[in-house]
């Protein structure tokens, strides 16, 4: 296999991880730190620290020591110029005396100074750059188990064989694509049984996911997972796993320990040395030093033996004074000595991985025995097995730094002095030392440096161990994609059963909550949005259009109590509406601003057709369902919005062309405004309601949506005569614009009651209780509100949506809608205004660009006023 | 040089047995009262109360996004003058906040939600607010790797542009703060809870804490999240519920967000810290809870409305999550103002999640309403008895995703 690795082409062997095969290859410097750009190399070899962080075909940020070799892969580093080896910022290190801890806080208090240093604070800052636009694949499942063993060492096989010996279906989480944890290449971790390995596999019960990270325990034990290369065909995969009880067996890993230039590249983790050469058949070096206790040092040395290190020297921690060397380890500098080498093997701490149970609410308590947090109280279903809960960690015991030029925090170079300092300066709580010092905020999300941050703290402080305690543990670690994250990332459109025929005829769409709805229909591919809106008004004012308004929310309430429910919810009464009657619906909350509005039919006795707006209809469902709770009362609700559609024909001729279509007498004396009929058009079975948003003669017919095509087409043909037009929403707010009607949330907003957008009259306040009755009773009497207003603007122009409304040069209001009209010849408008304004005739100015337009206010609608065009 | 300085920000004290004023809650409002009190009114026998350690609640877990561009003629003079002093602040704390006025844009997508953005920028221009609409193609020369994309599911159609709004460094704004308070003579007291408050005679009295009880001329609560449970302490109660917010942050990355971007649409916020953490906000949960235990949910979405608007950091990684709490009111306005049951009993308290913008100018109306029992007309409109009268303020209207 190769890749390219600064676009040379480097060779890999099968199984290698991209920083096995660089190291083998020679690289030792790995990447540029945060703040120093100081050289660092290879460390834990585990994925767990910052030190291995490139660029991977475009994505920055990977850990190229648990990424596996792709043929032909594209390999970066990032974060130095010109080079890994020669980065000029290294200078940085040089005036780290000028940028002690805190120092961009105590620095730049000028706000000009501030301004000019952090553009170039911004640019230095930072990691990787994402240098691919390319789209992957990411998917999500969602999975049950009875028990989820997360990590597959010895401790989590025995546990998952116990699980399912009860009778479990036990799912087994392991971030490595091998089971067997440690043991694979840590001999004194002990055996783990090939037999062990082999009986987990094949036990029916258990489903095992390799290479998956779990990242987060959730309320209610639902588990985040993330699955690195499920299948060709995805690049990761989040599994949403519901438990029943978890075991957490994740181990634990190891810390450095506290040295100067204890991050130089060849400073390496002994479980690091272990895992290259052991999993990868890289040797690190050839001449080692061990640093680490004495038990520790001889585990090692054992381990070693036999390999092609050759172990020079095993010191503790307290003889060592500090690494040598500048780019790579060059020897120890010992109390009494220096010795060369190109290595440094630390035996460091090892920290039980107990962040899961941590994030469930469980308690960590200090152990010295251990010299580690250990789970001290746990949600009820977690349990924590093997070295996560101490089996087998010990106390390295309380190694503390001769020097205080040690890192700490490799992510955000953190030295032991600036967790000193800061202590010094009061941010002597662990949390506080965390936010000022940034030590654990970085990439390594804690892991390398918390164990070490907090020995400081308590050391500085005076406190325990115990008493310093640690930070809060937060999901998701390890950290997880975006892309997993979000994964398909499918947003559904809504299409109306006649989407296919409204861009036959040209519709220029728009999006609506869900919905898709044509605009307009463009007539010629040369035609304006104006000219096209301006024809279909016309054609509804002086002949007849039809609009597709499936989207409407619709709702079909069957049973004895249906009024008593609408009487409820709604502020009109209901109960006593007659069959075959229709009538407008008002729904406040309880401090009576406006929910929704719609209308609502009594198709017969026992039965209610319930409109919604379009994006409300899910909220308006669950609000009745909601009040329906605990009353007896019954009432059916289905919401049949996907099983209707609906097509409102308006216009003086829509009477003349539905009467082609159907048998029902269409004449007003037959078919009055606001009422409502079962019937057939175009032999399809609809419920026809005679109502009038645009302000014209009108039907709104609902017909199942399996026929909606059918009958718009045969509608278009039908009028075909009469010049029918097809008409969009721009059209149709046009239209109820100049007859006043209000739309919901375009011209009231979150704090809107029906009486200051004048609708008192759908307000029964004399009935004995509904949904804001409480509020709305003494609101009636308040005069001293803004009100809904009309406007004609007397000058010329025409206010945006939105524009301020303005009198005496002060800001007194604002354009909820506004279009010129058509039949005023003038711009016209909704508006909320003060109420000194709110009076027929009142002037007042509208800004229009910037600039103060006079217009007069009315409170009448704009078009036929009186209401007559609709009841024709 | 303070660059070498070693001095303590603020020193530890034994609780005395009385104070002049006790301030419950140790965040930006509570601490920016305390500053106010000693440094303009020269009331310094104070004492700042915390539960845990500074900073602990919203002043430390919100996104640290601050503006004016509001919607009412209440909010809208109110954060403007939160935002000149937070200007002044570094300077005037001798301490670098960290303030960025990088600009602050809330997209658009839908011609309602234009709409409500042009009603804002409207007022913000008729009372002296720098903001104004610009189209899509103008946001795309600010933020040249969004999706302006015409194909996009819900397209950027326009946006309220505002340039002085930014982002600021939190715990920087507590931690000056505390600081000046404790040279000030102010008494900041970390990890330590308020357990009752003793009311006689419709006067707080005293004030029982974990550690010991002491007297108190006058009381300001000024926590958020809690502020229902200490209110009724005193036996006041609060039209106020607790939502938790949540927000995640990422791997550092080289700059390429150099403004704050606002989706109401998207329910989704996000902005580029200095040290190169993509900031990614959610909107409130949508149920009460007291918990700050964070979601899986909610996380998947702020990461795929993130990368509705930036498809191409789908790589990146976050690195944590966590919630607050935000104690909301019916109007999403904050209630300020002296409690009617008990005539020395303040309140600060409804910030939602709109709090931090507000902490300097609160803090300096507080301290004079403390200080002289007359509430500056700044905050007049935001008195409690507003919910008795029924006379809300309008910015619910522009709040749902208010960051």
């Amino acid at each position: 296999m190769k890749f390219y690795f600064r676009e040379k082409i480097v060779e890999a062997k099968q199984g290698d991880t991209i920083a096995a095969a660089l190291y083998r290859n020679g690289q030792r410097i790995f990447s540029r730190s945060f703040k120093y750009h100081r050289p660092r190399g290879l460390l834990c070899v585990s994925g767990k620290c910052p030190n291995c962080l490139m660029n991977v075909d475009g994505v920055p940020n990977v850990r190229v020591c648990i990424t596996p070799v792709c043929d032909g892969m594209k390999v970066s580093p990032q974060n130095a110029f010109p080079s890994l080896e020669l980065d000029f910022l290294s200078i940085t290190q040089r005036l780290d005396w000028l940028m002690p801890v805190g120092w961009y806080y105590k620095t730049f208090t000028h706000r000009m100074m501030w301004h000019v240093a952090e553009p170039t604070i911004r640019k230095v800052a930072g990691l990787g750059k994402v240098l691919s636009s390319e789209n992957r694949e990411y998917e999500h499942i969602w999975m049950h188990a009875d028990t989820t063993v997360v990590g597959g060492g010895w401790a989590g096989l025995q546990a998952a064989l116990d699980a399912c010996g009860k009778g479990d279906q036990v799912v087994l989480v392991d971030d490595q694509s091998v089971l067997g944890g440690q043991a694979r290449y840590r001999k004194s971790a002990g055996e783990v049984p090939a037999d062990l390995i082999r009986r987990v596999e094949s036990h029916p019960n258990v489903h095992i996911l390799r290479d998956s990270s779990c990242f987060g325990l959730y309320e209610d034990y639902l588990l985040g997972i993330l699955q690195r290369n499920p299948h060709p065909g995805a690049l990761e995969r989040l599994v949403h796993l519901r438990t029943g009880k978890v075991v957490v067996a994740t181990g634990a890993y190891e810390t450095p320990l506290l040295f100067p230039n204890n991050d130089l590249p060849g400073v390496m983790l002994s479980t690091g040395v272990l895992r290259l050469l052991h999993l990868y058949g890289v040797s690190p070096g050839k001449r080692a030093v061990i640093v680490g206790s004495s038990r520790a040092a001889e585990e090692l040395s054992v381990e070693l033996s036999g390999t092609t290190i050759e172990v020079v020297a095993a010191l503790v921690p307290e003889q060592v004074v500090s690494a040598i060397g500048h780019g790579c380890v060059r020897g120890i500098r010992t109390l009494s000595s220096v010795i060369a080498c190109d290595l440094i093997v630390v035996c460091g701490p090892r920290v039980p991985d107990v962040g899961l149970s941590a994030q469930a609410g469980g308690n960590l308590a200090w152990s010295e025995v251990h010299g580690a947090f250990l789970p001290s109280s746990l949600p009820p279903q977690v349990s924590v097995v093997g070295e996560a809960n101490g089996e087998g960690v010990t106390g390295v015991g309380a190694h503390l730094p001769l020097s205080k030029r040690a890192f700490v925090c490799f992510c955000s170079d953190v030295s032991s002095q600036d967790l000193c300092d800061a202590t010094a300066e009061g941010f002597d709580h662990i949390e506080t030392l965390k936010r000022y010092t940034t030590a654990t905020m970085g990439p390594c999300q804690g892991r390398m440096c918390q164990l070490s941050a907090i020995g400081v703290c308590a050391h500085e402080t005076g406190r325990s161990t115990a008493e310093t305690g640690v930070t809060t543990s937060r999901p998701p670690n390890p950290g997880v994609t975006l892309g997993a994250l979000a994964g398909p990332r499918h947003h559904p459109i809504r299409r109306t059963p006649m989407h296919y025929s409204h861009e036959k005829l040209g519709a220029v769409w728009m999006d609506m909550s869900d919905w898709r709805r044509p605009r307009f229909y463009k007539t010629l591919p040369t035609s304006e949005e104006k000219e096209c809106v301006l024809a279909e008004y016309h054609a509804v004012r002086e002949g007849v259009g039809i609009i597709d308004v499936s989207t409407l929310g619709k709702l079909d309430l069957r049973g004895a109590d249906c009024g008593k429910l609408l009487d409820k919810v709604y502020t009109h009464r209901f109960s006593d509406l007659r069959s075959g009657r229709v009538r407008y619906a008002l729904m406040c909350d309880e401090g009576g601003i406006i929910l929704d509005d719609g209308t609502i039919a009594r198709l017969n006795d026992d039965r209610y057709f319930v409109t919604t707006t379009t994006g409300n209809l899910e909220f308006v469902h669950q609000w009745l369902e909601w009040y329906l709770v605990g009353t007896a009362w019954d009432v059916h609700i289905a919401n049949v919005t996907a099983g209707y559609a609906a097509i409102n024909v308006a216009g003086p001729n829509s009477r003349a062309v539905l009467g082609k279509l159907t048998d029902c007498d269409l004449a007003s004396s037959a078919f009055p405004y606001m009422t409502c009929r079962e019937a057939e058009v175009a032999r399809i079975r609809v419920i026809m309601l005679r109502i009038g948003f645009v302000g014209e003669t009108g039907w709104e017919i609902h017909c199942p949506a399996e026929s909606a095509e059918s009958l718009w087409n045969g509608l278009l043909q039908a009028g075909a005569d009469y010049k029918i037009r097809p008409f969009g929403v721009e059209a149709q707010r046009l239209l109820r614009l100049e007859k006043r009607h209000v739309i919901v949330s375009v011209d009231t907003d979150a704090l809107t009651n029906p009486y200051e957008a004048d609708m008192s009259w759908a307000v029964k306040i004399d009935k004995p209780d509904f949904v804001g009755k409480a509020y709305l009773a003494n609101a009636g009497a308040d005069t001293s509100r803004e009100r809904l207003i009309g406007f004609v603007l007397t000058g010329s122009g025409l206010p945006a949506d939105g524009a301020a409304v303005v009198v005496d040069g002060k800001l007194a209001g604002r354009v909820t809608s506004s279009r010129y009209s058509p039949s005023q010849e003038k711009a016209v408008g909704l508006a909320w205004i003060k109420p000194a304004q709110a009076k027929e005739g009142a002037c007042i100015d509208v800004r229009v660009d910037g600039k103060l337009v006079p217009a007069k206010v009315t409170m009448q609608p704009f078009y036929d006023p009186q209401g007559t065009r609709l009841r024709l | 040089m303070q660059l070498f300085s070693k001095d303590r920000m603020w020193r530890h004290h034994d609780l005395k047995p009385s104070y002049d004023v006790v301030i419950v809650g140790g965040g930006v409002h509570g601490l920016a009262t305390a500053y106010y009190l000693a440094k303009q009114h020269n009331i310094r026998k104070v004492a700042v109360l915390e539960k845990s350690y500074l900073g602990a609640g919203a002043s430390g877990r919100n996104t640290a996004i601050l503006r004016s561009n509001y919607r009412t003629p209440e909010g809208i003079p109110f954060y403007d003058a939160s935002l000149k002093l937070y200007e002044q602040i570094s300077e005037e704390l001798g301490w670098n906040v960290l303030f960025s006025q990088c600009g602050h844009l809330t997209l658009g997508h839908s011609d309602s939600s234009v709409a409500g953005l042009r009603v804002r920028s409207e007022n913000n221009q008729l009372l002296g607010v720098n903001s104004r609409m610009i189209g899509f193609e103008e946001v795309g020369k600010l933020v040249p790797t969004i999706n302006i994309s015409r194909e996009a599911r819900y397209p950027i159609l326009a946006a309220l542009y505002h340039p002085p709004g930014g982002i600021i460094r939190h715990d920087a704004v507590v931690w000056g703060y505390a600081r000046a308070c404790d040279r000030m003579g102010v008494e900041i007291h970390p990890f330590t809870e308020v357990t009752g408050i003793d009311v006689e005679n419709s006067k707080v009295r005293h004030v029982v804490t974990c550690k010991r009880r002491i007297a108190t001329g006058a009381v300001l609560n000024a926590t958020a999240g809690w502020a229902t449970t200490i209110s009724r302490m005193a036996g006041v109660p609060l039209p106020i519920v607790t939502h938790p917010l949540q927000a995640c942050v990422t791997e550092p990355l080289k700059p390429f967000l150099n403004v704050v971007i606002v989706s109401a649409t998207l329910h989704v916020y996000l902005s580029q810290t200095d040290k190169g953490e993509l900031v990614v906000g959610a909107e409130i949960d949508p149920y009460q809870s007291y918990s700050m235990r964070s979601t899986l949910p909610t996380l998947e979405q702020m990461a795929t409305y993130t990368l509705e608007l930036f498809p191409w950091l789908h790589g990146v990684r976050v690195l944590r999550q966590w919630a607050g709490i935000c104690d909301m009111t019916p109007d999403f306005a904050p209630i300020m103002g002296a409690a009617s049951e008990v005539s020395n009993f303040y309140m600060d308290v409804g910030w939602g999640t709109y709090g931090f913008k507000a902490g300097p100018i609160s803090g300096k109306c507080m301290a004079e309403l403390i200080a002289t029992h007359t509430p500056p007309s700044l905050i007049e409109p935001f008195s409690a008895t507003r919910f008795e009268t029924g006379r809300l303020i309008g910015e619910k209207a522009a709040a749902a995703v208010s960051h």
